[in-house]
């Protein structure tokens, strides 16, 4: 393992920011650290930098320890880090800001110049070394906090919300250039972020945390499919929540029936799940595994809804389903024929609709 | 509303037109009249020149402002330093203590001094019964002594404008230092120096031009080679000599010319200085660090040093004052209050004077600065930046100068000057900048967008001023008018120039007693008093917005 993550905990005052936090980082990998503001992700980011001094648990970074035997201090790290408001240093220009920490290993400077030109023109920059960063826009600056960053080749790059401050459309593709330009120079990465579409382009490995803990961890694809509770499906992308009773547990086949207010609908448990003592639980299908069908061909799980709202979003519409009382968000093709009032019939699929914890 | 903008600005140059400019002209015009044949001509500034006793007082004055400069760089950097970067206890009171010195009036200070200090003061005294000096030290009476005097005086500019430069930077700057490998000393001078610079300046140039302004200090030291005092002796004790009189107006115009252009040239550079805003969203309280014990303890120590320094000056104005006959002892043996007897029974005219005089002229600062705030920060009329420009250039402009010049302009032509009125009038254009930049500040600080929903909402400007402006610039108006109150009641150098018999200010009374000779007891009891009410004015500032006048001080740098 190449950074390990060891029962990391630290509070300001009485709150508790990070809480017991472990993680291990392969080399070149590239993790990110996502969840809502407030959860502990840049803490957690911060504390690998040495920004922070946690209470309890450990760095490890290459094998060496961090904080257990005395503490390390950022600048004996060897790290990059790009900062969520770039931290670009206004009395500067850009060539000096680059070439800031190479100066300070009194390279020659003829190895200097070459370097900041290497990683100026990595990011795109080179023939800008002479501006200031009051002349430079939103994504030239993130661009030369990039370069600064990555100019000494450091073993670790954090990157702390680079893109928040970026317009959608460059937010966008930078989110592929960041990606490959790390892949290239082999750099093992962690990525902090709330935006959970980042998150799945940007990482090999996502850990969505939620009040100072790390709540689940793994691939984007099973961070998605497979949300480990309630807080998760909720966080990454959008999802239905469905309330009742469970009423018929088959734990051996892992699936229940589910008492809701508009009938019984057969579900699959999560992985985790344990059977509360009240029995009301919620289950979670994402608008696109609802299907429509042309007619009631099964028995379980088929209902019939109206249309309360279409919303058209280019290449498919949302639209906004009651059953009795309960809204349903589904995602169908844009040409479905029916209006506002008509009626369809749903299909919830067994093993789509999750009973999380 | 185009038309009310055009009206206030109408006004307020009017006002400068009469009050600054008008006077200004006069003395430009005078510093020309050759003394013999009465025409006009350059012959003044060449005899000024070529003379090398005046040469030798510039020079004087020159060293002097360099020597300030230096010593409270050297001692205000770690200070604003730790105010602004360590977590330390107490750091608010201190903060307080060490604004002391900014409104003390600058002889008060050098009355304490000259009872520790001097020849035959508590120092010497002590050193000479316990035998370790045969003769008294000269401590004060020299180059050595101003420069002490004056750095005492002047380290609040260097430190309030050194610690809103290190607030202001972004935490994020130094973190990127300290993760790109650079540590302690290396990151102080590459980065967080550099970027508090600007910031820096703006005091510093305040401080380099004091010894410019600052007549009496060296007068009470016997110093008067330096220009601002032989200026005034000049003027003031030799007007029947017509030479002297014209070689005193005509140095008057060479220190607020290096005042103007000075002020001028560092404003310049730093308005190119500026860095642009970069970051969003970041703590107001900039980087704070967690000393280490040794470091801490130090900190104490230093700050402590300091503080006694800064507390010795109403410490010992305080025993003078309870005292009678503090001569060739080291300490009062007699203790009365026969001096604040005769100021409060006998002479009560002074406190009245001062407080009428200064109360008027806070009238008039604020008849004048609030619209002229919300013209600079809220219209886009034109000439506003001129008129911004030349208040702001009243900071720096020598008292001296306006006081020759009023006397000048307003003894014929416009006779104010046979009335008391002119005593208010002129504390007011030379306190001005005080009321004004603090209702600036705050003007700044309010969100346009309070006041553009009210005007939404159908609230007339004037309207929207009253209910929604004004209330919520309060706490920065009152700051404001605190401290103009305060340099009103402290000045002396152009009342002096304008006071006739009946007018005498509280300023004006300590330094006829010290004038006189032995009366340093009274002088001590008035100067103790003035103290007082500064000191609770001074707390209530501090209580209310000590934020706002950090704002108002240090902002010429912007936030980076």
């Amino acid at each position: 393992m190449f950074i390990k993550i060891e029962n990391l905990y630290k509070k300001f005052g009485h709150v508790v920011a990070v809480d017991h936090v472990n993680l291990e980082i392969k080399q070149g990998e590239i993790i990110t650290l996502l969840g809502p503001s407030g959860c502990g992700k840049t803490t957690t980011l911060r504390c690998i930098a040495g920004l922070e001094k946690p209470e309890e648990g450990d760095v490890i970074i290459d094998g060496k320890p961090m904080f257990s035997q005395g503490f390390v201090p950022p600048s004996q790290r060897g790290i990059g880090m790009v900062f969520q408001n770039y931290a670009i240093w206004p009395h500067l220009r850009v060539f000096d800001n680059v070439a800031y920490g190479l100066k300070l290993q009194n390279l020659p400077r003829t190895v200097i110049h070459e370097k900041v030109e290497e990683a100026l023109t990595a990011v795109g920059l080179s023939g800008m070394e002479k501006r200031y960063p009051g002349q430079l826009s939103g994504g030239q600056q993130q661009r030369v906090a990039l370069a600064r960053a990555l100019v000494r080749h450091p073993k670790v790059l954090l990157l702390d919300e680079p893109l928040s401050n970026l317009d959608a459309k460059l937010r966008e593709r930078m989110r592929f250039e960041i990606k490959s330009l790390v892949r290239r120079l082999h750099i093992t990465a962690v990525y902090v972020t709330h935006d959970q579409a980042e998150a799945m382009v940007i990482s090999d490995r996502i850990a969505v945390m939620e009040t100072g803990k790390i709540v689940q961890l793994g691939v984007p694809e099973d961070i998605y499919k497979k949300p480990a509770n309630r807080f998760v499906a909720d966080f990454i992308g959008t999802t239905n929540f469905i309330a009742g009773s469970l009423v018929e547990v088959q734990l051996d086949k892992g699936k229940a029936y589910l008492q809701t207010d508009f009938g019984r609908i057969l579900c699959t448990l999560a992985d985790s799940f344990q059977v509360p003592s009240d029995s009301t639980v919620q289950a979670s299908i994402r608008p696109e595994e609802i299907e429509i069908i042309p007619s009631a061909t099964q028995k379980e799980n088929v209902f019939r809804a109206t249309i309360a709202h279409r919303a058209y979003l280019g290449n498919f519409l949302y639209i906004f389903v009651t059953i009795d009382n309960t809204l349903l968000r589904v995602q169908v093709p844009y040409n479905l024929s029916q209006k506002e009032g008509e009626e369809i019939i749903i299909y919830l699929n067994p093993e789509k609709c999750m009973i999380l914890p | 509303m185009q038309r009310g903008n055009l009206l206030i600005s109408t006004v307020l140059w009017a006002v400068v037109a009469l009050f600054i400019v008008y006077p200004l002209s006069f003395l430009l015009v005078e510093s020309l009249k050759n003394a013999e044949t009465q025409q006009y001509g350059l012959q003044n500034y060449i005899d000024f020149f070529k003379d090398p006793y005046y040469l030798k007082t510039f020079v004087n004055t020159l060293v002097l402002s360099l020597l300030v400069l230096l010593t409270t760089t050297l001692f205000g950097l770690p200070l604003a330093y730790m105010i602004s970067r360590y977590r330390l206890k107490g750091k608010v009171i201190f903060t307080a203590l060490i604004l002391l010195p900014i409104v003390l009036p600058a002889y008060a200070g050098a009355f304490s001094l000259i009872i520790l200090f001097g020849k035959m003061g508590v120092i010497n005294l002590l050193l000479m019964d316990l035998g370790l000096v045969a003769k008294p030290i000269n401590f004060l009476y020299g180059v050595h002594g101003l420069v002490f005097v004056q750095s005492i005086h002047l380290l609040p500019f260097i430190v309030l404008s050194l610690s809103a430069g290190f607030t202001n930077i972004d935490p994020s700057l130094e973190e990127a230092s300290e993760v790109e490998g650079a540590s302690g000393i290396k990151r102080f001078f590459t980065i967080t120096l550099p970027l508090a610079t600007p910031n820096y300046l703006a005091g510093a140039v305040l401080v380099f031009l004091w010894p410019f302004t600052d007549w009496l200090t060296p007068l009470i030291f016997g110093q008067t080679d330096y220009l601002p005092s032989i200026s005034y002796i000049n003027i003031a004790y030799h007007f029947t000599d017509m030479h002297r009189k014209y070689m005193g107006i005509v140095s008057v115009v060479v220190s607020a010319v290096i005042c103007v252009s000075i002020f001028l040239l560092s404003k310049a550079w730093v308005e190119r200085k500026k860095y642009t805003s970069l970051s969003k969203g970041t703590t107001l309280e900039g980087r704070i660090i967690y000393p280490p014990i040794l470091i801490q303890i130090g900190s104490y120590l230093y700050m402590l040093f300091i503080a006694v320094l800064v507390l010795l000056i109403p410490v010992v104005l305080g025993l003078s004052a309870f005292s009678r006959r503090w001569v060739l002892q080291p300490f009062p043996t007699y203790w009365t209050l026969e001096n604040f007897k005769l100021i409060f029974i006998e002479t009560p005219g002074l406190l009245k004077n001062s407080l009428l005089f200064s109360g008027t002229a806070l009238l008039f600062g604020i008849a004048f600065g609030l619209p002229a705030a919300y013209l600079i920060t809220r219209t886009h009329t034109t000439g506003k930046e001129a008129l911004d420009f030349i208040i702001t250039l009243m900071l720096a402009f020598p008292g001296i100068a306006l006081g020759v010049s009023y006397l000048l302009a307003f003894w014929e032509g416009i006779p104010l000057a046979t009335h008391w009125i002119i005593m208010p009038l002129s504390l007011f254009v030379r306190r001005l900048p005080y009321f004004l930049r603090m209702a600036h500040a705050s003007y700044l600080q309010l969100d346009i967008s309070l006041e553009e929903a009210a005007e939404v909402s159908g609230a007339s400007k004037l309207y929207t001023f009253f209910t929604i402006s004004l209330p919520l610039l309060l706490k920065g108006l009152f700051v404001g008018v605190v401290m103009f109150f305060i340099m009103a009641f402290q000045e002396i150098s152009t009342a002096i120039f304008l006071y006739r018999g009946g007018w005498e200010t509280l300023p004006i009374g300590i330094y006829l007693n010290w004038h006189r000779g032995m009366e340093f007891g009274i002088a001590g009891a008035m100067a103790f008093f003035m103290i007082v009410i500064i000191f609770v004015l001074l707390l209530i500032v501090a209580k209310i917005g000590g934020g706002i006048l950090g704002a108002a001080w240090g902002s010429s740098g912007g936030r980076y």
